[in-house]
Formats: structure tokens, C-alpha cells, sequence
């Protein structure tokens, strides 16, 4: 509550964090709004320019781009939560124990993810989807599995964080045993700064699930992605550039309400992150401007 | 130093026998006959017996190993699919074009973000610094597919300045180039930024100030020497993440590299090509990562005695 409240009062953050929130109602109730059933074709109506019945025009089989534009919210609001579900439901409990056990298992986990995080999400996300083949649900098991090494570190950080408290060597004390440490004392102390350090991960997951449609590695048609549209998009460049606009601008404020807002809520979690580095920095900044 | 290149060359010997293993277990993690895969759907049951047989398909799993990693030691990839030509002769030249993509974008990438990210520390919370880093927010937040469709538009179909694909002329890398380095220099200038306000803030600037060095000396040798450290790994980490947004671009300009050739195959299913698609990609990674360890080492002695 402290942090939501912290929150309230960065304006910036406000602002984009009201954005996302609109995606996502819009990714809700997407089959009721859409003005036009984003599936009817209707080959005479085709790459018609934008007008007061289409917003974003028609596509090469007369589909309405605004109603596909909406349904794609939909599509990719589904696929980056239920990914990112993933990450963090596997993630966190093996993060959690290494890193409250520590040791060989502690060792090995973090040489693994070590070795991952080599390799550019992207690339690892392209390789499970040659096995899992290109679906809808093959880009939610590539973009979870693909980030798995971050959810890993950052539970585990968290983990390693509180276990020396107090109150956990109570729970020793007591003789708890591990797993009951584990979900009573140290999942309840973390879940707050995990979530909220989630939400810095969305962006890549929203990045991620368009470039693979982009690539054709991900949503096929005819369900609309805006990655996907983009894709479809780029042919008809020459007699119908609208068709870009309305999966283009889509795309990227959504990614960038995303950042804004995860990176406000980051702040107001750790009000010293933003209050720290400005109080350090001006007073010799100020000094250097004033000789300058 | 020898000792520290050679114990990584060694690992590098184990991660690429471990990713060898690894791709070999992929191709038969794959649901779906591959001797079916190559003969075709309609091809009669006789042909994909033979060519079954003909590929070593039909051996016990440990057998078909060690005759896979026999060959692949003798640079044997085996042969595409489709085009029934030896693996590593499509994906020596196809890796090249890759090198000169990502090489051109990382140069433009790291110039732009140094310069830039130099320049918005100067003028820290003054409107240039704003502007700077409201470019490097868009730039963060816009997928590259996003600035390539309209740099297409605007450029090669609007006004027809550039060609839209390919790779012949220079004229041929403009785009993809820009695209792909400015994308990167977003997310470079960000760090760059951060690091020279916190290196202009320490106390040897003000003393070199105090002795009446000029204001560029101070920015771009005092600060800028100092805030590299990080900055190299930065630029390490990036470069990986560049070479991944390279497949992303090369599919967009239609760019004859490694990632678009990878895209392809996987779309086409022809595995063998695949493979090497992913094996190469992936020393690359590892090539990379292990040289900015060693820049990195070379830059602080600090961790080499550690």
C-alpha cells in the first residue's frame, strides 16, 4: 500500500500507469468494442484508405485494421501475462531456494543462468519455438522459458536478501522446516519487490512476442498481432501505407506506457533510487555549471 | 594473461561440444518423421524407407551421435534440405554479411551513444540533455520492425532516396545500418549518460578544474577515461543483443545474413541448416562475450589480481 501510495504521487508514472491500465481494459472487453468483426473479409472493400467507417482503413482482404488493431491488444495482453506468469511461477520458487539453501545446487543454477544470459533473449525464444512450433502457445512457452534466467536471479537476490533476518532465524529456532521457511517467512517477505520488479520485465515480453510474429515464428494468421500486421503490412507498402499507422503506434505505446510505468513503480518501491542518485549528483553539478 | 586466453579458449571447446549435444538432441526432440521431412509429404513409403536408411535414421540414437559429432568434427554439417548444398558452405558467407551489419551498427551505435551520452551529462538537466534522453527513450521503445517499416516507407518507397533490400552498394546499407545502430544507441546512451554524470561528479574533475583545464579536456578526457570501465561492458552485452536484433533487421531490408537464413529455415523446416544456423550464431555469442571479458581485463588490471 506504502508503494502504491508513493506511487500516486509521480505524476509521470500516474499518467503512463492510467495508459496501461487502459490497454488492458481494452485487451478485456475487445470482442464487445471492436466496431467491425475483425475476421469478416470483404474483398471489395479492400486497402481502402482511412475513413469514418475504418479508422486505420482496410486490409488487402477487407478487414477492418482499427477492430484487428483492438482484438491484437487482446492477443498480446494474453500472451506477455500468461508468459510472464510462467517465468515467474518457475522462476521464483527455484530462485527462492537456491538462494536461500546455497551451496552446489545454488552453484549450478547460477553457472546456467550465467550461460544463458549470454545468448540475446530473442535467439533463445527463436530456438524453443523450433521445437514447439510456431502457435500462439509456442510463443508463450518460448518468451517464459527465455527469460526464466532473470526470474531465477532476481528471486534469488531477493532471497539472499532477507535470509539472514531476524525473524528467520526465528523460524529456525522454532524448527521450521525449510520449505515452511521458505512460503511462510521468505515468499511472503519478497513477493512485493518481485512483482513490482516483474513489471520491469514486461516491455522484453511485449518486444519479444511481436518480433516473433514479425519474424512469422509466432501468431499466425489470420489472428491479428500487431507484429503480425506489421508483417502483412509491409507488402502493401506502396499503395497502402495507412495500414502501418494503427499497429505501429499501438505497439509502441504500449511498450513505452509499460517502461514508464514499471520504472516509476520500481522507484516508489526503492524511493532511494531516484532520491539518492539527484541529491549526489546536484550539488556537484550545480557547482560545476556555476564555474562553466 | 596466455594462461586466462587459453583456459577460455578451452571452455570455449566444452560449450560448443555441450551445444553440439544439444542441437543433436533438438533435431530428435522434434515431433514429426524427419526422413518423412526431407522425402516430402507425398513422396511413397519406400523412398523416405531408403532415404531413412541413407541418412543413418534407422540406427540406435547413440550411434547416430557419435557419427553426427564424427562428422561435424571433419566440418561436415551435412546438407540442406532444400537446396542440397553442405551447410557450411551457405553459412560462411551468409555469417560474413552478418559481421559487416552488426560491425557497421555497433561503430555507429557506440560513436552516437558516446558522443551524445558525453555531451547530455555536460548539459545535464538543460533542454539538450532533455532532448537526448527523450531520444533515447523512443529509441528504447520502438521495436526495430517498427523504425524499419517507416524508415522503408519514407525513405525507399516515398521519397526513393535508398533501395529497400539488399546489399550491393553502400547506398544498400544505409538503412539497415541506421536502423539497427540508432535502435542500439538508444539503450547505449542511457548507460553512457548515467556513467559520465557519475564520473564529471567526482572529486579529481573539480581539481582539474580548480587547476583551469579546459571544459572539453575535463568532459572527454578525465570524464570520459574514467566513466569507460562500465561503459565497455555495456557496449560487451549490447553488441550480443545487437547480433540478436540483427536476424529481426536482416528479415526487414531482406539483408542476405546468418539471422534471416535462420528465420528461413525454421520456416521452411529444413533442419540441417538450422542447426548450423544455431550452432554458429551461438559461438559467435560466445566469441563475443569471451573478447569483452579479455577488453574488459586489459581496461581494469584491478580483475586480473583479483
Amino acid at each position: 500500500m506504502e508503494i502504491l501510495r508513493r506511487y500516486a504521487c509521480d505524476r509521470v508514472g500516474l499518467f503512463f500507469g492510467i495508459i496501461l491500465l487502459g490497454f488492458y481494459a481494452v485487451a478485456i472487453t475487445a470482442q464487445w468494442i471492436t466496431p467491425v468483426d475483425p475476421f469478416e473479409t470483404n474483398l471489395s472493400e479492400g486497402l481502402q484508405p482511412p475513413s469514418a467507417a475504418h479508422w486505420f482503413g482496410t486490409d488487402q482482404f477487407g478487414r477492418d485494421t482499427f477492430s484487428r488493431v483492438i482484438l491484437a491488444t487482446q492477443v498480446t495482453a494474453k500472451i506477455t501475462t500468461v508468459s510472464l506468469l510462467f517465468s515467474l511461477l518457475i522462476g521464483v520458487p527455484i530462485g527462492m531456494m537456491v538462494g536461500y539453501l546455497g551451496g552446489i545446487a545454488d552453484a549450478v543454477v547460477m553457472r546456467l543462468t550465467d550461460m544463458l544470459l549470454i545468448f540475446p533473449t530473442i535467439m533463445i525464444a527463436i530456438i524453443i519455438v523450433v521445437v514447439v512450433g510456431p502457435s500462439q502457445n509456442g510463443v508463450i512457452i518460448a518468451l517464459g522459458l527465455s527469460q526464466l534466467p532473470n526470474f531465477i536471479r532476481i528471486a534469488r537476490s531477493a532471497a539472499l536478501s532477507v535470509r539472514r533476518e531476524l525473524y528467520v532465524e526465528a523460524a529456525v529456532a522454532a524448527g521450521a522446516s525449510w520449505p515452511d521457511i521458505l512460503l511462510r517467512h521468505i515468499l511472503h517477505n519478497i513477493s512485493g519487490p518481485i512483482i513490482v520488479k516483474s513489471t520491469l520485465a514486461l516491455p522484453g515480453f511485449v518486444i519479444g512476442a511481436s518480433s516473433l510474429s514479425y519474424l512469422g515464428l509466432g501468431v499466425q494468421p489470420p489472428t491479428p498481432e500487431w507484429g503480425q500486421m506489421l508483417h502483412e503490412a509491409k507488402d502493401f507498402l506502396t499503395n497502402a501505407p495507412y495500414l502501418i499507422v494503427g499497429p505501429a503506434i499501438a505497439l509502441s505505446l504500449f511498450v513505452l506506457a509499460a517502461n514508464m510505468a514499471g520504472d516509476s513503480l520500481n522507484e516508489s518501491l526503492d524511493p532511494k533510487l531516484k532520491g539518492r542518485r539527484i541529491k549526489r549528483i546536484v550539488p556537484r553539478l550545480t557547482g560545476r555549471i556555476a564555474t562553466s | 594473461m596466455l594462461k586466462l586466453v587459453l583456459a577460455r579458449l578451452a571452455f570455449m571447446v566444452a560449450a560448443g561440444f555441450v551445444l553440439l549435444t544439444f542441437l543433436f538432441c533438438l533435431f530428435h526432440a522434434i515431433p514429426g518423421d524427419p526422413a518423412r521431412l526431407i522425402a516430402g509429404d507425398s513422396a511413397p513409403e519406400a523412398l523416405v524407407q531408403s532415404i531413412r536408411q541413407a541418412y543413418g535414421l534407422d540406427q540406435p540414437l547413440l550411434t547416430q551421435y557419435t557419427t553426427y559429432m564424427g562428422r561435424v568434427l571433419h566440418g561436415d554439417f551435412g546438407l540442406s534440405n532444400f537446396s542440397r548444398q553442405p551447410v557450411l558452405q551457405i553459412v560462411g558467407p551468409r555469417l560474413l554479411n552478418t559481421a559487416k551489419l552488426a560491425g557497421w551498427s555497433m561503430l555507429l551505435a557506440m560513436s552516437v551513444s558516446l558522443l551524445l551520452g558525453s555531451l547530455s551529462a555536460m548539459y545535464w538537466d538543460r533542454p539538450l540533455d532533455r532532448g537526448v534522453t527523450a531520444f533515447s527513450l523512443v529509441g528504447i521503445c520502438t521495436p526495430i520492425f517498427v523504425t524499419g517499416i517507416l524508415g522503408i516507407y519514407f525513405f525507399g518507397v516515398h521519397l526513393r532516396w535508398l533501395p529497400i533490400g539488399g546489399m550491393s552498394s553502400w547506398k544498400h546499407y544505409v538503412m539497415p545500418v541506421l536502423t539497427l545502430g540508432l535502435a542500439q544507441a538508444a539503450g547505449f546512451t542511457r548507460m553512457v549518460r548515467a556513467c559520465m554524470i557519475d564520473a564529471l561528479g567526482r572529486d579529481f574533475i573539480t581539481t582539474a578544474r580548480a587547476k583551469g583545464v579546459p571544459e572539453r579536456t575535463i568532459v572527454f578526457k578525465h570524464g570520459l577515461g574514467n566513466a569507460l570501465l562500465p561503459i565497455i561492458t555495456f557496449f560487451g552485452l549490447g553488441l550480443g543483443h545487437m547480433l540478436g536484433g540483427a536476424a529481426v533487421a536482416e528479415s526487414i531490408f531482406n539483408w542476405p545474413g546468418l539471422g534471416r537464413l535462420m528465420v528461413d529455415s525454421i520456416l521452411t523446416r529444413d533442419l540441417p541448416l538450422t542447426q548450423g544456423c544455431i550452432f554458429f550464431f551461438a559461438m559467435t555469442f560466445i566469441l563475443v562475450n569471451l573478447i569483452v571479458d579479455l577488453l574488459y581485463r586489459w581496461a581494469d588490471p584491478r580483475i586480473a589480481n583479483d
